[in-house]
């Protein structure tokens, strides 16, 4: 670790100024970045606390959207009775995060902005593709905790619990960046290795994530977090699948399902969301749902029971969220 | 014993222990919280190799650096050995993370910034990763004398094995693996060294002083009485700690800079440069016939040490007492291999090879239950060992102490409870109603419930030695020479020297921690403390109170058998005199000294215990969730039931992380570890552990100290098989490889 400058600016314009001095990165809680710094895997000659930034801390239920700042921190975000009420999968995602230590310093936009946890990444002696060497190290060395969807070059998959749960629940995210405030749907958020394999989302220099909104379809819906832990008390997912449902006279209206712990970038499976919308609760049983929503995937040497163990986690989720939802 | 000291008695209460209020409000030091004036900081260039030669390490970048005091490398630093295959610094590394050069600067920043200036000049060499390319014929030696240890196996046998099996109607064959798996201490090792100019005086992280003296002082070339070793508390052992090239490496640097030196590692660099238990594979085989009798076990283990050998022909050896002893055989052969490999070393990891031993030969009953359809708990029931030991002739002379590990057969056990534990466990995990759960599932989860059963030695360690001093003030100051490494030895001391003294608990002092101030003593190791140091101070404390009767009797002019002692008078009728004035009276100390050989030479002593689990399991997710665990220990009498009822869940906590997650992960074409930090290297919290049930049975022992036997290891061998054992009674399946991982779940196997 090199010793490096803090800057806790007062306004978003300041935060900028200092974010495009070469080598300085966003604080936000701080538990991720710091760890890296310790690590040795990123150097920093600059870190900047967004922590005195007005309104980045606040939950507001607008008309058309609940809007969440992107420093609300996930403690926060796990307790608010608002969330449990109108999107519970977002505040169960979030209570499954690390352990009660790092939430309450752990924000929503610094769980979005998370750099993988893959192991060749995070150890310094590994010069791997995502630190600018010429090698994926998980292709052909211990790959039981990477990714069997979109891998491409770069087998990561994304940390982050969050992120899964505002994908059921087709949020949008906002960032401040060379064009001012603009806002974009959460999909579009986070690149694959194919776009850029240094990255896992489209922030680029000096650009803040300022917050992330709820669209008012997605309120109000029953919602389920189910994460594969191996350490139930702190685990990052093996998988997990969060599912936003709406249903009105017996019958699913809305659907969101996405997926965690297998791909570079949550994923959507759009495919499933589409076969249950229109299905009728009553009678709807798991099992006799043919998965088959995977053919892309590719298990490497150490991760096939991913597949198995997804597939498996959706239909425990389906029909935990059903009983929720009928009840 | 008259009625105001039974009154007394100490053993058998749950005391407090003496270090709680300052461990839990933050007080305690450790090592790495001395405060030194002047001290220097020293980090530690390490090897991004596996295997390589030094050829040379330019300095010239370090030196550029304000504040850089002193660089240790292997061309500098004195020739002297910290263990027979471990030089102070060497001009070979044999693992990643292995020591290449030490750094001391004015502040630690600076010597953190400086390691990473140094240049190195390697020799690349071919290394091994594990135990077959060390042993493939074109692999490097990793030592002189080549990478399988004293070139052969350690092989131990009663009978004749192949007759055995000639014998049986079944012979069953398995193959087992277990991970290379670490105590993950939070507290990393530490060491500070500062040397006068005549005294050299370490403060470490230690589990024995005396050892870690004896081996700073030859590995630097110094007589023992220039060495003084204090050690504060340990923050977690579990065996490990034992090791001082830290210490001689601080030393050293402080004897050239004439300052004291700190070391502390960080959290990676104690993963890997710590010591981890043994990773096996191991080939069991098993003789039965259709009634039930065991006619042969055959046990073949490798294990292994990674790059150094540390404790590991200790370890290979204890991983045979299962197959050698736990069931009544005739034919029993163990063979033992440790293989050097290039990854970070093996050593002492609670109960040493047992767990690896027991997990192989305990699963392995199972399925030769199984195989004549016997219930696998009256399978034990039928072939345990009993108190009368194993059948055979005796060969250790009369006369001479047994061995507490022995091979041969012939000698009784001091006391052998394996029957009464086995019978508590199974009713209160109402054991023969298990095969009716196998239809009771939950939506695919089904239910299983598995046992295990284990013999484990310790008690008598080497020699053991107590001073007592009585006190001017009425107090008495009792000095060992052993340390607590957390498991609460020194308030179970204290009970133990309070009761032979016949005085209240509050006038004993304990006196630890430096060699110095206290007697001689092995390394707090191999469940040895209670009963070693125990009889040590007992011994020691009836020749004070003999001494002090006498003293007293003079001092009085009254018969010494007309004494009486109320814990802190002597007196005779009316006559009265204070141990206060009794000590003033004799020059202010009446000190008595005692030093034993622990053990017996008429019995093996042993402890054993059962372990029962209840648990569900759900194949589709991987997931178990256990219902409930019960842990039936025989260790004799229990001095404090709170603190043994602690370190029964303490063991069992740490091997539920052996069973299901831990495992120190080597990639392959590099030899880095990947996980050597609390996120991936999966360690349970204390929110991961179910409720465990702890019952004591078994009696008093005859050889031990107020009838105790070992306990702080056994805990940890019985999870692992009783979990595998309900698993397959659950599934059907086996589950011969650790860590039981959920994908390992989910694929079956």
């Amino acid at each position: 670790m090199k010793p490096f400058v803090y800057q806790s600016p007062q306004n978003i314009e300041e935060a900028v100024s200092f974010l495009k001095l070469p080598g300085y990165s966003v604080l936000a809680g701080g538990s991720d970045i710091l760890g890296e710094i310790k690590d040795d895997v990123v150097e920093v000659q600059g870190l900047v606390d967004l922590r005195k930034l007005e309104g980045l801390s606040d939950v507001d239920e607008a008309e058309s959207e609940v809007r969440i700042g992107s420093m609300v921190n996930v403690s926060d975000l796990a307790n608010n009775g608002m969330l449990v009420r109108r999107c519970p999968v977002l505040p169960l995602a979030a209570r499954s995060v690390a352990t009660e230590q790092i939430r309450n310093i752990g924000t929503i936009g610094g769980n979005l902005c998370q750099r993988p946890r893959c192991w060749y990444y995070r150890n310094k002696r590994f010069d791997c593709l995502k630190k600018g060497g010429d090698v994926c190290f998980a292709v052909n060395g211990l790959n039981k905790y990477h990714s069997i969807i979109g891998g491409h070059r770069c087998h990561i998959v994304h940390p982050s619990d969050i992120a899964v749960a505002l994908m059921s629940l087709n949020a949008s995210v906002n960032l401040f960046d060379k064009d001012g405030l603009r806002s974009l749907p959460i999909e579009d958020f986070f690149i694959s290795p194919e776009v850029d394999v240094t990255r896992e989302n489209i922030l680029g220099k000096g650009d803040i994530l300022t917050r992330i909104d709820i669209p008012k379809e997605a309120l109000d819906c029953s919602g389920i977090y189910l994460k594969a832990k191996e350490r139930e008390s702190m685990d990052f997912a093996l998988v997990s699948v969060a599912i936003s449902i709406k249903i009105l006279d017996g019958v699913i209206e809305r659907c969101g399902v996405s997926v965690g712990g297998v791909s570079p970038v949550p994923l959507r499976i759009k495919e499933l969301e589409e076969r249950l919308h229109g299905l009728r609760v009553k009678g709807f049983c798991s099992s006799n749902l043919t998965m088959d929503l995977f053919r892309s995937a590719k298990p490497m040497s150490d991760n096939a029971y991913k597949l198995p163990l997804l597939e498996s986690y959706l239909k425990k989720a389906l029909d935990e969220v059903l009983s929720i939802s009928s009840n | 014993m008259n009625d105001m000291v039974s009154k007394n008695r100490s053993i058998g209460n749950s005391v407090i222990r003496a270090d709680i209020l300052e461990k839990v409000t933050g007080k305690a030091l450790y090592t790495a919280d001395l405060k030194f004036s002047d001290l220097l900081h020293a980090r530690i260039v390490r090897s991004p190799h596996p295997h390589a030669n030094i050829i040379s390490v330019d300095l010239s970048c370090a030196w550029n650096l304000s504040g850089v005091v002193d660089v240790l490398t292997p061309f500098n630093v004195p020739e002297g050995k910290v263990a027979p295959d471990l030089p102070i610094l060497d001009t070979r590394v044999r693992f990643v993370g292995d020591e290449v050069a030490v750094v001391v600067a004015e502040n630690e920043l600076v010597a953190k910034e400086a390691i990473n200036t140094i240049d190195v000049e390697y020799q690349i060499l071919g290394f091994s990763v594990d135990i077959h390319q060390a042993l493939s014929s074109g692999a490097i030696p990793i030592h002189a004398g080549g990478n399988l240890i004293n070139g052969s196996a350690l092989v131990e046998s009663r009978g004749d094995v192949e007759q055995g099996f000639a014998k049986a109607d079944i012979v069953l064959e398995e193959s087992f693996t277990t991970p290379d798996h670490h105590p993950a201490a939070l507290e990393p090792r530490a060491a500070t060294a500062f040397w006068d100019g005549k005294l050299l005086r370490v403060y470490k992280t230690s589990r024995g002083i005396h050892a870690d003296r004896s081996a700073i002082s030859s590995a630097l070339g110094l007589q023992l009485e220039q060495v003084e070793v204090i050690a504060p508390h340990l923050g977690g052992g579990f065996g490990s700690k034992d090791e001082t090239r830290l210490a001689v490496l601080a030393s050293v640097a402080s004897m050239r800079s004439q300052k004291p030196v700190k070391i502390e590692l960080d959290r990676e660099e104690e993963f890997l440069a710590g010591r981890r238990r043994h990773s096996t594979q191991t080939k069991a085989k098993i003789g039965i016939t259709h009634s039930g009798d065991i006619t042969g076990i055959d046990v073949e283990t490798i294990m292994d040490t990674g790059a150094y050998l540390s404790s590991g022909p200790g370890v290979v050896r204890r991983a045979g007492q299962a197959a050698l002893y736990l069931y009544e055989c005739p034919n029993v052969r163990y063979k033992g291999s440790l293989v050097y490999t290039n990854t970070p070393a093996a050593g002492s990891y609670r109960a040493l090879g047992a767990p690896q031993g027991h997990f192989a030969l305990e699963s392995l009953i199972d399925r030769a239950a199984n195989a004549i359809e016997m219930d696998p708990l009256d399978f034990r029931l039928k072939n345990h060992v009993s108190p009368k030991g194993q059948q055979g002739e005796r060969v250790t002379p009369i006369g001479n102490i047994v061995d507490t590990q022995p091979v041969e057969g012939g000698i009784p056990f001091s006391s052998n409870c394996l029957r009464e534990c086995l019978m508590t466990g199974s009713k209160m995990i109402n054991w023969y109603d298990r095969d009716k759960y196998e239809y009771s599932t939950k939506k695919g989860a089904k239910i299983g419930v598995g046992m295990s059963m284990f013999v484990y030695r310790g008690g008598p360690g080497g020699k053991s030695s107590a001073v007592i001093d009585a006190l001017d003030d009425g107090n008495y100051a009792v000095s060992l020479g052993v340390m607590d490494v957390g498991e609460g030895a020194l308030t179970v001391l204290s009970q133990i020297a309070a009761d032979s003294l016949e005085i209240g608990i509050d006038a004993i002092q304990i006196v630890v921690g430096n060699t110095s101030l206290t007697p001689k003593a092995p390394i707090t190791a191999g469940s040895t403390v209670t009963f070693s140091t125990g009889k040590a101070i007992i011994s020691a404390a009836h020749t004070l109170r003999e001494q002090m009767t006498l003293k007293a009797a003079a001092y009085l002019r009254v018969p010494a058998s007309d004494l009486k002692f109320d814990g802190t008078r002597f007196f005779c009728g009316k006559k009265t005199v204070s141990v206060r004035d009794l000590v003033l009276d004799n020059g202010g100390k009446i000190s008595v000294s005692k030093t034993i050989e622990p053990g017996s030479t008429e019995h093996v002593i042993n402890s054993f215990g059962a372990h029962f689990v209840k648990l569900r399991v759900d194949e589709t997710i991987g997931s178990v969730e256990i219902l409930k665990y019960v842990a039936v220990h025989d260790s004799g009498t229990i001095i404090n039931p709170t603190l043994a009822q602690g370190q029964v869940r303490g063991g069992i906590s740490q091997m539920l992380g052996y069973t299901f997650t831990e495992d120190m992960i080597i990639d392959k074409s590099t030899g880095i570890v990947l996980n050597a930090n609390y996120l991936d290297h999966k360690s349970p919290t204390i929110r991961d552990i179910p409720k465990i049930d702890v019952v004591f049975v078994g009696e008093n022992d005859p050889d031990g100290p107020y009838g105790a036997k070992s306990l702080g290891e056994p805990p940890s061998i019985g999870p692992a098989p009783a979990i595998a054992n309900a698993l397959y009674n659950a599934t059907g399946k086996t589950y011969p490889n650790l860590p039981i991982t959920m994908d390992r779940i989910i694929e079956g196997s």
